[in-house]
């Protein structure tokens, strides 16, 4: 069913950044990271241009740390790069604006939290060869100060007018209900909680293979839209009973403790006044028709 | 070793000491800088740096006109590679002495680490202190071990908690010890995105009804802790059947995702650690400091 909203009253702004490059720390740093079992690893991480990896495709099983599908950019300064990613909300155009791209489209995906803080965005794959680290991306912020027609208690959270469209729900006894692939048990909610809920993301932990694929997360892909229960994301992310977030898979699973996939969360509600129903082929990769 | 260790033994003589300081801190907030709770009101609160002359380790955690209230005396040092060595090096239980100022010579104890590490001095001494009064610390304890359970992993434990901890060997083999709160895993928060060898994870308390079901609300500042399930090895992880011992080294917060801050001691995978509940397991009864003397 179709859900109404206050369209015509939100305000569309600029927001940008450039490119980001992937970040080691300096010598005499060890390049090192360690997995949640102490093991050191060295491989591909969180920013730049990424080739071969897009929204829809898997989550897990990677040989990578928090992946970013696509492109992900930063703002050139913390308080330039907190307001792209406060108000970035998926769903969102970006725009190539310097450099052999110039002019392609993309669209937003994701954000990522603490220690990373960039804007994930989905372009077309023989569009990411022409571009380079540093090229800058506008991206049409539009959505933030969404309020649901007769669902006033549920917050919505960097969510764009043309996700919130196209996001399979129903209504069952007043409760609007909205599909998502998997739930996320509170016992598995990792890093992000208790950091804030406008803008970045909230992981899910990996850990511990078994309790995550008895939970039916273990097959996650990028781009699902998922259910986080017991946990209220209104002003920062915390756990409570009856309290319900919903979030989009935004980057990969990593090896280390509290960061498996992250997830941005795009709607929460306290009191169960948002549900949840079972859809299988929810991913905003298919909702978008988003071009490979 | 010691009958101390319920005739266990540790490698304290092999450990090395040595001196880090910090400087009595002062409170700092930002301009316009509310602090929310759950609904969204936006209120400012005391509790963290600078000398908290009122709140004292065996004192309750929840309940204060507070945020995240450090007990005690909290430092820094203002070189960010010392301060984290202030951090990673300092244990708890190791002794504290002030370098200079009115007290120069007290003696204090090390309660926890925050986002600055957290001293107990009487509070005679409290009064004395003036902001940036240097506090040296004989910084001891990591890499201690018990040669019995090579599988257990201590983290800023000083060999003077080691011994005070109230060990002792369980009927089915495993290291036993009295702990006053038990919480369950899926409260654990803020602090999941940081590595476990750096300061602590707050539990999440603003489901405030569970917090009163389960007694959680009655914990105290300086208690010991145990969470099942949890694995603070290398980080914060989920595991199924693992234990971990932590204790409370800051007071309760409104924020989402917030609440008092649980210090990792111990960790071990699946059988390592068992623990009984005792109200009294709080490191203001066993080193005679704060609410407990």
């Amino acid at each position: 069913m179709t859900v109404t909203f206050n369209e015509a009253d939100l305000v569309a702004v600029s927001v940008g950044g450039v490119i980001a490059h992937p970040g080691f720390p300096g010598l005499p740093a060890e390049p090192y990271r360690l997995a949640a079992d102490g093991t050191p690893f060295l491989l591909p991480a969180w920013g730049g241009i990424v080739y071969n990896v897009s929204i829809g495709d898997k989550a897990f099983g990677w040989a990578a740390d928090c992946i970013h599908p696509g492109v992900s950019i930063r703002g050139t300064d913390d308080g330039r790069n907190r307001g792209l990613n406060v108000f970035s909300c998926l769903g969102n155009t970006a725009t190539v604006m310097t450099g052999q791209a110039q002019g392609a489209k993309g669209v937003v995906t994701g954000k990522s939290g603490r220690f990373s803080e960039q804007v994930i965005i989905h372009f077309p794959k023989e569009i990411r060869k022409k571009m380079a680290v540093g090229d800058q991306i506008i991206v049409k912020s539009y959505g933030t100060g969404i309020v649901i027609d007769g669902h006033e208690n549920i917050a919505c959270k960097g969510l764009s007018p043309d996700l919130l469209k196209v996001l399979p729900n129903k209504t069952e006894d007043g409760i609007l209900k909205f599909g998502t692939v998997a739930t996320v048990p509170a016992f598995l909610v990792g890093a992000g909680a208790g950091l804030t809920s406008e803008g970045g993301s909230l992981h899910m932990q990996s850990t511990d293979r078994a309790a995550l694929a008895e939970a039916g997360l273990d097959q996650l892909k990028l781009g699902d839209v998922v259910a986080i229960e017991n946990t209220d994301s209104r002003y920062n992310h915390g756990y409570l009973r009856g309290a319900m977030s919903i979030g989009v898979v935004g980057q990969t699973d990593g090896p280390r403790s509290g960061y498996g996939p992250g997830m941005t969360v795009i709607m929460t509600a306290p009191k169960g006044e948002l549900g949840t129903y079972r859809d299988a082929a929810a991913n905003i990769a298919s909702l978008l028709k988003l071009e490979a | 070793m010691s009958a101390e260790l319920g005739g266990l033994t540790s490698n304290a003589e092999s450990l090395v000491a040595m001196a880090v300081c910090g400087y009595v801190s002062s409170p700092s907030l930002r301009p316009g800088h509310y602090t929310h709770h759950p609904d969204g009101k936006g209120v400012i609160l005391p509790g963290m740096f600078g000398v908290t002359y009122n709140a004292s380790v065996g004192d309750r955690a929840f309940g204060w006109a507070g945020d995240h209230v450090e007990p005690g005396v909290s430092i820094a040092h203002p070189d960010e590679k010392s301060d984290m060595a202030l951090h990673y090096l300092s244990c708890l239980g190791n002794e504290a002495t002030v370098m200079s100022g009115l007290a120069k010579g007290a003696k204090g104890t090390v309660t926890g680490e925050h986002a600055r590490l957290l001293v107990a001095f009487p509070d005679e001494v409290n009064e004395l202190l003036n902001i940036g009064d240097q506090i040296q610390i004989e910084a001891v304890g990591r890499g201690i071990a018990l040669n019995e359970f090579p599988r257990i992993e201590f983290k800023k434990t000083s060999p003077k908690l080691l011994a005070s901890l109230g060990l002792t060997r369980a009927g089915n083999g495993a290291l036993k010890l009295p702990v006053a709160i038990e919480l369950p895993i899926e409260i654990m928060g803020s602090g999941a995105e940081l590595n476990s060898e750096y300061v602590d994870q707050d539990l999440m308390s603003g489901d405030r009804a569970l917090m009163a079901d389960l007694g959680i609300d009655q914990m105290r500042l300086g208690d010991i802790i145990a969470i099942r399930h949890a694995d603070h090895h290398f980080g914060r992880s989920y595991r199924e059947g693992a234990v971990s011992i932590a204790i409370c080294i800051h007071g309760d917060s409104i924020m989402t995702g917030h609440g008092p801050g649980i210090m990792t001691l111990m960790t071990c995978h699946e059988g390592g650690i068992e623990f009984e509940v005792d109200p009294s397991a709080n490191i203001a009864n066993y080193f005679r400091i704060g609410a407990g003397k």
